[in-house]
């Protein structure tokens, strides 16, 4: 078509009109037609050279790892479940020395798992693609590890055949939407003697690990810790959706206990699949609160409702806040903690206050990436500056922009200013895979075992209940062991 | 009106680097793993800014856009670089730019948090690089340097025995 286009009146413009009917086509015009071909050459190699520079930044990136992994037993992994989160840990996995991929176990073969199968495949590992995990299971004899990012309610099953089958697990968090499925994964776990390790990725995060050991343990920079908030707001997000043509078959969704597509793609949104947004998000950060803590909560109460979305769709709470009360080892602590899911306004992140110092963290290197007040009152951390456990102060003392406003002298002289020195230049999934991996290979302990994150699936999942039950809630200290 | 074959040069030079930047546009976004349109067009403001977040809204609209915005960049880039049906790449490549530009018009108050270098004023480098592809679209350098003038041969040679 388009060269009809060009012929239809392709002569050239100007004088050449009437020669351009007699002439003959000629070397000439062969060698004038080619003669921008050298342009598509340099372009090739420009761009020859760009892909070069990227990949050896990469490498680079990489070498420091790949050093480390020499002499290290190489462990073969499946994933199951390739969605959003499983493409996130793969992407961490693939930086990491010392895998070798051997399969990928999806339901949605059409899209996730063909994506998944083709990326390795471009990395020249040989796998296999599986719709049924056991059907996995049964084939792939030789695996040491299955990392499980499948939607909330299929953890536990996941979770307990694949240990069963003899095989470590890294299960994304939450746990289990269930108790009771948690429950199974504890016992599963202690049975087999299999690593179970739980995907709260904080817990291996250096930042909040510098936190906990440096700061709050060895340094006690916060003093006694009374009251702890924390935040996760998202905007509105969309209805996921799906390509058309790569729609799963009514049946096959059914079989794994999906009404529909647009269930299938939203589960987060709806009970018995998953948990809502205090599970999805709050769980990442309710863990956080125990751990620095260093306890369970004794009660909890909370309030939450679809205040925004249309319940048909969103059958969990879209919007929820809950207060927790501590028992620690210094006396009581309070911790409130609000998920909402309709503005997305400064984000996450966890703040704890105690009597001489507040921590402001988050997993985020962009936002609330650590910093640290201390009381004007509290002695000096002249010592922990110098042994780089905090940053030098910085000045907190700011001028209002309008000139003319007038400060109230009562105004508390504000405390200095540190940043915790502490930056993960990985994504943010790597060192808690790492971690779990080494385990395997008998060099680290598991971060994140099973009973702790047992733990955190009973503390956040009793907010539903109190929500449901309009009234404040207790914690029997054997709730949180299996 | 005829032009000199310096003139002619400098269209065929002008086809190459607007070619260059389309190819590399296209490539690049090809190459960048799940690379979509959605974050530019959520941005839109303007007359068309609900056609064009309307676009981004739906997933279905989304993934076709994102398929043509790669592939039809690199396709109009190659077409520029070697004269290759240059009418119809630069009429392609002067319609995508003038969506480009109507998409985040730089207007007098509005603001984008799209990363741009320099200031303008409604005109911005979209709307020269359009302008740019007229010029290129009406002069037809493919004819002179460029695939077109051999595709434009072979054709008039076979062409040729019918007529006669
Ligand atoms: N740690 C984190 O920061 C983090 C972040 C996001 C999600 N997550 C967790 O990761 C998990 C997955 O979330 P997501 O956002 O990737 O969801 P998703 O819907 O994008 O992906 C889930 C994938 O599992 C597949 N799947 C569903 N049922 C299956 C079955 N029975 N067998 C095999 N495959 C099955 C689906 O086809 C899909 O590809 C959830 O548990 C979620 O809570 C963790």
């Amino acid at each position: 078509m388009a060269g009809e286009d060009e012929k239809a009146d392709a002569d050239p413009p100007g004088q050449r009109e009437d020669e351009s009917v007699e002439k003959k086509f000629d070397r000439r015009d062969v060698l004038r037609g080619l003669s921008t071909l050298p342009a598509l050459g340099l372009f090739g190699y420009a761009w020859s050279r760009e892909r070069g520079y990227q990949q050896a930044r990469r490498a680079a990136a990489s070498a420091g790892n790949a050093a480390a992994a020499a002499g290290q037993a190489e462990l073969n992994v499946a994933l199951l479940g390739v969605g959003a989160q499983g493409e996130v840990l793969l992407d961490a996995m693939l930086r990491m020395p010392g895998l070798r991929f051997r399969a990928v176990c999806d339901i949605w073969k059409e899209y996730n798992q063909r994506r998944a199968v083709n990326l390795l495949r471009k990395y020249k590992f040989e796998v296999n693609g599986y719709e049924d995990h056991r059907e996995m299971l049964d084939k792939e004899q030789d695996l040491d590890a299955v990392v499980i990012a499948t939607p909330d309610f299929w953890h536990a099953q996941h979770t307990v055949d694949c240990l069963r089958a003899g095989k470590h697990v890294y299960c994304e968090k939450e746990m289990s939407n269930t108790l009771e499925g948690a429950r199974s994964m504890v016992l599963a776990a202690r049975e087999t003697g299999k690593l179970l390790q739980i995907g709260h990725q904080r817990r291996s995060h250096p930042r909040y690990r510098h936190c906990h050991e440096k700061l709050l343990g060895e340094a006690r920079l916060l003093g006694r810790i009374v009251t702890v908030n924390g935040q996760w707001n998202r905007a509105v997000s969309p209805d996921l959706g799906w390509p058309e043509r790569y729609a799963i078959p009514s049946d096959r969704l059914r079989q794994y206990g999906f009404k529909s597509m647009a269930q299938f793609r939203n589960w987060r949104w709806y009970k018995g699949l998953g948990g809502g947004p205090i599970v999805d998000l709050g769980s990442h950060q309710i863990d956080i609160f125990n751990w620095f803590l260093g306890a369970n909560p004794s009660h909890v109460t909370a309030s939450g409702g679809t205040d925004y979305h249309d319940p048909a769709t969103h059958e969990w709470y879209d919007t929820v806040m809950a207060i927790y009360e501590y028992e620690t080892k210094e006396g009581p602590a309070r911790a409130f903690y609000q998920t909402q899911t309709t503005n997305g306004s400064q984000g996450y992140f966890e703040n704890f206050m105690g009597d001489q110092g507040t921590l402001v963290i988050s997993e985020s290197e962009a936002n609330n990436p650590g910093l640290l007040y201390r009381d004007p009152n509290a002695p000096g951390w002249d010592e922990w500056i110098r042994k780089g456990y905090v940053s030098a102060p910085g000045l907190q003392e700011r001028k209002p922009e309008d000139e003319a406003v007038v400060l109230d002298v009562r105004e508390s002289v504000s405390p200095d200013q540190h940043r915790v020195p502490v930056v993960l230049r990985d994504p943010y999934h790597q060192p808690h895979l790492q971690n779990f991996f080494d385990s395997i290979r008998g060099t680290a302990k598991l971060h994140c075992p099973a009973e702790v994150g047992y733990e955190t699936a009973v503390t956040v999942l009793k907010v539903n209940e109190a929500i449901e039950a309009k009234r404040r809630l207790s914690f029997r200290a054997e709730e949180f062991r299996v | 009106m005829a032009l000199s074959p310096t003139q002619m040069a400098t269209i065929v030079v002008l086809r190459v680097l607007i070619g260059w930047h389309f190819l590399y546009e296209g490539l690049s976004k090809l190459t960048t793993p799940g690379w979509s349109a959605s974050g530019y067009l959520l941005q839109s403001r303007g007359p068309f800014a609900s056609l064009f977040r309307g676009m981004a809204a739906d997933p279905n609209v989304l993934s076709t856009v994102n398929q043509l915005n790669m592939w039809g960049l690199t396709a109009i880039g190659l077409g520029l670089v070697l004269g290759c049906f240059t009418r119809l790449a630069s009429a392609a490549g002067l319609f995508v730019i003038v969506l480009f530009y109507l998409c985040t018009p730089p207007f007098v108050g509005y603001f984008y948090s799209i990363p741009t270098e320099g200031s303008y004023l409604v005109v911005n480098k979209n709307l020269v690089e359009a302008a740019a592809l007229a010029v290129v679209l009406v002069t037809r350098s493919g004819l002179v340097a460029g695939l077109d003038r051999i595709i434009h041969g072979l054709l008039r040679r076979r062409a040729r025995p019918a007529e006669a």
